[in-house]
């Protein structure tokens, strides 16, 4: 057990830089997950601690020794890759056995311990296949078995679900992270899927461009997200954007025909220009019974989900226009061609209790209530102080 | 045939029976056209083994004998007391084993240089390599012979080796880069975080997986060296150091050529080759890294 350190570490490809200025620490036993579009630099930084990527700058630490120098196998790590990376003219028994038998274990503790793993993943009868006669999740589970099986200082995984059908990820994302917690070994954990790493991460780094955005606990990143890549990335449905101005005296916030009281929630320092406002899915309500400003709008597509649905609901309001500080896939939807009398509009999407009977081209009052509000800086994507949330620490531990 | 195995005649809609029909009739004009293709190929390797089983007269009658009718080994004992014969196997064996060996460690070494690490002239050194296989020989024979005359290698087997091995090593550089190009780089790194070094994982890993290739390249470089004429006629004057092809071609004469002992001698000549591809063919079983990724 040990704990992983990233020190001022930076990686640049010739000119292209990957990583820049990394600083992050895994305690010992802590689960943390990078996430992060692809291209952000998550496998690169990954890679950099296994020591298969040499480290341009800075430096990394396994325990108390710096590992840049040192070889792969000399870092006692494990690593389980996206494609398993199973050794294919070798059985299950070699290929759990092959980082024991390259540390020279003597042989009849190299068949205890992989029996005993092939026992505990439920490979006992397999032992004698090769990887070509295994279903995708028993590749999946060789590949966690030859990682467990060795004891090292830290798990490192790299994507190890996205090659699984969904079914079969929901299942592995729960076995891995309880193995995890059983075994109690640090891991560094690399996914783009932001549903795993919130489910699984004891605290989850978001990285973006080769920089790292924000760490913290996934329940405080989603309620406190350091900026707008965040707050967009972090969440499905991803959360609902808009632009709106602030009022001269910091109370009142203006978008569309709608007048907001922040009430304790001013903007004392953006007083008369515009920021972004967020909203999440869930907190988009429908207006009968709630507090807050009643915003009325139009229903243009009701996605039924079985416990709930997904409303998308189109309200008077300017659309953010900065696409280059949130997250690709979280684009806002671009304004309807139904809806000509709003001359500026913005689809809110609402997680709404099924009961609810909403139907395409209805006219619906939506409450919005300030204190569930992110507000954004428009030029630098900052997540804004209000007077009851003092700034956000984005970069922690 | 399998049709006569029907019980119940199946309800076909007439839409579908005439492209099916059709289908089949191209399926038919296909296969003939393989049968064709297989019979100019195969022909000539029949009329030299039945040749050698021939008597003289058979051989130069003016209607062709299909199949000899009284078979003899006449032949054959004729080319096995033939000069140099015992010379030549020995020469043509030396020269073979000494290139399939030397051109297999030499280019799995090249291939993983290439396909495995990256340096400067990397790209430059791949289109070369190509390019050289372009070059027809007999626009090299002379040059080529000259450059050995001055290092003194004509007349010498080693000098025919390192001519064969500069025409074999870049079609096998070739295939293996392919091959090794094959094998996910995860492969290795897995067995270096595992605690292989950079050549132990060479050696373990990459090294089992590149069965096909090298079995790929040493037929090729089987085929190449024991097949080979105009370098060994060239460059071998004296009758004991020729390899079989050039012994070979002792058969024909100012007075002719003598036809039975010649094909006899070419039919063994041809076994080797057939008895070598035969043992490894068993191993190009292609997709062994199959499972090793998820695919």
């Amino acid at each position: 057990m040990a704990e992983i350190e990233f020190v001022h570490v930076s990686k640049s490809y010739g000119d292209t830089p990957a990583v820049r200025d990394l600083n992050l620490k895994v305690g010992e036993g802590e689960f943390v997950v990078l996430v992060g579009p692809s291209g952000c630099g998550k496998t690169t930084a990954l890679r950099m601690v296994a020591g298969l990527e040499e480290i341009t700058e800075g430096e990394i630490r396994i325990g108390d020794r710096v590992v840049n120098e040192l070889a792969p196998r000399d870092r006692d790590i494990a690593m389980v890759f996206q494609n398993y990376a199973l050794y294919p003219h070798k059985t299950v028994y070699e290929n759990l056995a092959f980082g024991l038998r390259m540390r020279k274990v003597p042989k009849d503790e190299q068949r205890r311990r992989v029996e005993e793993i092939a026992r505990k993943l439920g490979l006992a009868d397999m032992l004698n296949r090769r990887p070509s006669q295994l279903s995708g999740g028993q590749r999946q589970r060789v590949a966690m078995g030859r990682a467990i099986v060795r004891e090292p200082k830290a798990f490192l995984m790299d994507e190890p679900l996205s090659n699984l059908d969904a079914k079969l990820r929901v299942q592995m994302r729960a076995e891995i992270a309880r193995i995890q917690k059983a075994l109690e070994v640090t891991t560094l954990y690399v996914t783009h899927d932001q549903v795993e790493a919130m489910t699984m991460g004891d605290r989850v780094a978001v990285m973006r461009d080769g920089i790292l955005q924000q760490v913290d606990t996934p329940q405080r990143l989603y309620d406190l997200p350091a900026n707008l890549f965040v707050a967009s990335f972090v969440g499905s449905p991803p959360m609902n954007l808009f632009e709106a101005d602030v009022e001269s005296d910091g109370a009142q916030l203006v978008f569309g025909d709608t007048r907001l009281d922040l009430g304790a929630r001013s903007l004392r320092d953006y007083k008369g220009r515009r920021v972004v406002v967020g909203i999440r899915p869930e907190e988009v309500r429908e207006a009968s019974g709630w507090d807050g400003a009643h915003v009325g709008g139009r229903v243009l597509l009701v996605e039924a989900l079985g416990a709930e649905q997904l409303v998308h609901i189109e309200i008077a309001a300017t659309p953010l226009e900065r696409a280059d500080l949130v997250d690709a896939a979280a684009q806002p939807p671009g304004p309807s061609l139904g809806v000509e009398e709003l001359e500026r509009s913005v689809t809110l999407l609402g997680r709404f209790d099924r009961h609810l009977l909403l139907t395409p081209g209805e006219a619906v009052e939506v409450a919005i209530d300030p204190r569930l509000l992110h507000f954004f800086d428009l030029e630098t994507g900052a997540a804004l102080p209000t007077a009851d949330v003092p700034a956000v620490a984005g970069v922690a531990g | 045939m399998s049709s006569v195995t029907q019980i119940a005649p199946t309800p076909v809609a007439p839409a579908v029976t005439r492209p099916r029909s059709r289908k089949r009739l191209r399926k038919a004009g296909w296969n003939v056209l393989g049968l064709v293709v297989l019979a100019v190929m195969v022909f000539p390797v029949y009329w030299m083994v039945s040749t050698a089983f021939k008597p003289g007269h058979d051989i130069l009658s003016y209607t062709p004998q299909w199949i000899p009718t009284h078979p003899v080994l006449s032949n054959f004992t004729d080319a096995i007391h033939q000069q140099f014969f015992w010379n030549a196997v020995k020469n043509s064996l030396i020269v073979t084993t000494v290139v399939v060996v030397l051109s297999l460690v030499l280019a799995f070494l090249a291939a993983l240089a290439l396909a495995k690490f990256s340096f400067y002239g990397r790209k430059p050194f791949i289109v070369v390599i190509l390019g050289v296989q372009m070059v027809p020989l007999a626009a090299l024979i002379i040059p080529l012979y000259i450059l050995m005359s001055r290092v003194h290698q004509v007349d010498k087997l080693s000098g025919v080796i390192v001519m064969y091995l500069t025409f074999v090593l870049p079609f096998a550089v070739w295939t293996l880069r392919g091959f090794l190009l094959g094998v996910p780089k995860e492969l290795e790194e897995s067995a270096m975080v595992d605690g292989a070094t950079r050549f132990g994982a060479f050696v373990r890993i990459l090294l089992p997986l590149l069965g096909p290739g090298l079995v790929a390249t040493s037929i090729f470089a089987f085929i190449q060296a024991w097949n080979e004429f105009i370098i060994a006629y060239v460059f071998l004057h004296t009758p004991e150091k020729q390899t079989l092809m050039v012994w070979l071609a002792s058969f024909t004469t100012l007075r002719g050529t003598d036809w039975g002992p010649l094909m006899a001698g070419a039919t063994m000549c041809s076994l080797p080759v057939i008895v070598f591809f035969v043992l490894v063919q068993r191993k190009i079983a292609f997709g062994l890294t199959a499972g090793a990724v998820k695919g």
